[in-house]
């Protein structure tokens, strides 16, 4: 069972880490908000099962499925992601602050009501179940420990590839037009292209986890890419502290590790599960409440500094 | 080439309807190439406003503002730099999470600065030099010392060199400064001094907003006194102080110089 719990963790912590930390190239290094980050998980998801879905027979209500290998669905779910960043960002990048995040919501909440209805994408709210993914097992894998080892993999990737972005005469870039768009301009800098990058680069990855999501779940539904992912994402972020690529890893995977610890609780009674839940979630506001009102990483920070 | 290397023709700015704040209203002058100019007047004659519409940060109502031949008056900040026109703000403005050495390179065209280029490294072999040239332009400003500090920890007066640094390591063609002696100690001021002779030497043309009059004069060579965003006069700095018009509208009747 901890065996369990802690794969279980590893494995859906990765997949989250990678939102975390391109969340928080998006907002702690390019300073925009985003509160639709769930609809480039969402835009991935769809993607990576449209492309490996076997083509609509029988009562399949979608109109598209390409039957490809898994791999060109995991890029497929890339560049879908990165495309509607690029249709999202263009006339929303313009805003600041809460006006970019309730339009970024927005958003999202247009793609969820679109998947949900337009029954040629995917379904609609049935969604597509047995979504196609590489079998482990001809590997001589368990398929828990395989997928656990992707998410890392691809959260590494992504850690390491924003790292190497932003160590970089770029990453200056992105701090000057952070801190001071006009003064960026004065030197010549075209702010509105940096922004538009950033916001689009740090959606790729997130597109990729939820081709790995679908994988993993074997199921994309409109029921699964809800605000509540996007909340979730924020509040890993808020509880790592988003200065550090660090702290958004080591926030998602003990939010993560939080819930998977008590699902994994045995519960005698339907009743016992559901008060668990909500306790859960209780617990979790707390905790969020805590970290911001006290900031002990901003606090560890400056001792570390001083 | 024209000799004239900067043109404001007719440049009108209204704030939202309103002509009276601040705001030039049919303002015509010319700069030559090389040139030094002055710009003075009260508070809120129309001094900031000019250089916002000369750079960029906000386009004209009406009117024309030409640099060295090309119509500016459309173009954005980043655009107009591009073109080789620079400038530092009246209040400082300074890259708060970057180091002052950063500062300063931030202002560098870098030659791989992609995102691309950065992924793939190809940023190493240019930041050396570049790295070299920033650092000179802090020792011209009197920084050097200080490059590896938080820009929080600078002063007023140093933010003000920085700015100037940054402006500086671009080369510009043509150079806007907003108040550069303002809050900077005397030893700095004289060090501004220099390089702003410096600069003026090399043939670059600038245009200073400044309140510190003894200053100004002894570095321009033609002033401009702008009054409710329009032109009160103009001319050489020893007319200019003789002045009747210049003397009651802003210098007063007791000034000294």
């Amino acid at each position: 069972m901890i065996q369990s719990l802690i794969l279980s963790t590893l494995m859906f912590g990765a997949m989250f880490s990678v939102l975390t930390v391109s969340l928080n190239l998006q907002y702690a290094r390019g300073g925009m908000i985003n509160f639709g980050t769930v609809a480039y998980f969402a835009a991935g998801a769809y993607a990576y099962a449209i492309f490996t879905q076997e083509p609509p027979s029988g009562l399949d209500q979608y109109a598209f499925g390409f039957d490809l290998p898994w791999w060109a669905g995991f890029l497929a779910a890339g560049v879908a992601a990165m495309a509607f960043a690029l249709l999202t960002g263009w006339p929303t990048l313009r805003l600041r602050g809460e006006y970019l995040a309730l339009t970024t919501f927005a958003f999202a909440e247009v793609l969820h009501s679109v998947l949900l209805n337009e029954r040629r994408i995917g379904n609609g709210s049935v969604g597509m179940a047995n979504v196609e993914r590489p079998d482990p097992a001809a590997l001589g894998l368990d398929d828990t420990l395989a997928y656990a080892a992707a998410a890392c993999l691809l959260m590494l990737a992504t850690a390491w590839l924003f790292r190497r972005l932003l160590a970089s005469p770029y990453g200056r870039l992105v701090d000057a037009t952070r801190d001071d768009e006009t003064a960026a301009e004065s030197v010549g800098k075209d702010t509105a292209r940096v922004r538009l990058q950033i916001f689009v680069i740090s959606a790729i990855p997130i597109g990729f986890a939820g081709a790995l999501y679908a994988m993993i779940t074997t199921l994309v539904a409109p029921a699964l890419f809800t605000a509540e992912v996007t909340f979730f994402v924020w509040i890993a972020l808020a509880l790592g502290g988003e200065r550090t690529i660090t702290g958004a890893i080591l926030g998602t995977m003990a939010l993560v590790f939080f819930q998977e610890l008590v699902r994994i609780i045995p519960f005698e009674t339907v009743r016992g599960a559901q008060v668990a839940a909500s306790v859960e979630e209780v617990i979790t506001g707390i905790l969020f409440i805590l970290v911001l009102r006290w900031q002990p990483w901003a606090r560890l920070a400056r001792r570390a500094g001083a | 080439m024209t000799d004239t290397i900067l043109e404001l023709d007719g440049v009108v700015k209204e704030f939202a309807g309103f002509r009276a704040v601040g705001g030039p209203q049919g303002l015509s002058f010319s700069l030559r190439r090389g040139g030094f100019l002055g710009l003075i007047g009260p508070n809120g004659a129309g001094k900031s406003t000019t250089f916002n519409l000369i750079s960029g940060v906000m386009p004209p109502t009406a009117g024309r503002v030409t640099f060295d031949g090309t119509d500016i008056s459309r173009l954005s900040t980043a655009e107009t730099a591009a073109l080789g026109l620079g400038r530092t703000f009246q209040t400082p403005r300074a890259f708060a999470s970057l180091s002052v050495l950063d500062n300063v390179m931030a202002g560098l065209a870098h030659p791989a600065e992609g995102p691309l280029a950065a992924l793939l490294g190809r940023w190493k072999p240019a930041e050396a030099e570049l790295t070299g040239r920033a650092e000179a332009a802090l020792e011209r400003v009197g920084l050097i010392a200080r490059r590896h500090d938080s820009v929080a920890n600078l002063s007023g007066g140093e933010l003000r060199m920085l700015e100037v640094a940054r402006q500086l390591v671009r080369a510009p063609r043509l150079l806007l400064l907003d108040e550069p002696t303002a809050g900077v100690d005397p030893t700095l001021q004289g060090k501004l001094s220099e390089i702003l002779a410096g600069l003026h030497a090399a043939g670059t043309t600038l245009v200073v907003v400044e309140h510190n009059l003894g200053f100004l004069m002894s570095l321009a060579d033609s002033v401009v006194v702008l009054q409710n965003g329009a032109l009160l006069a103009e001319g050489a700095p020893a007319d200019i102080r003789r002045d009747p018009a210049v003397i009651a509208a802003y210098l007063g009747a007791d000034h000294d110089a």
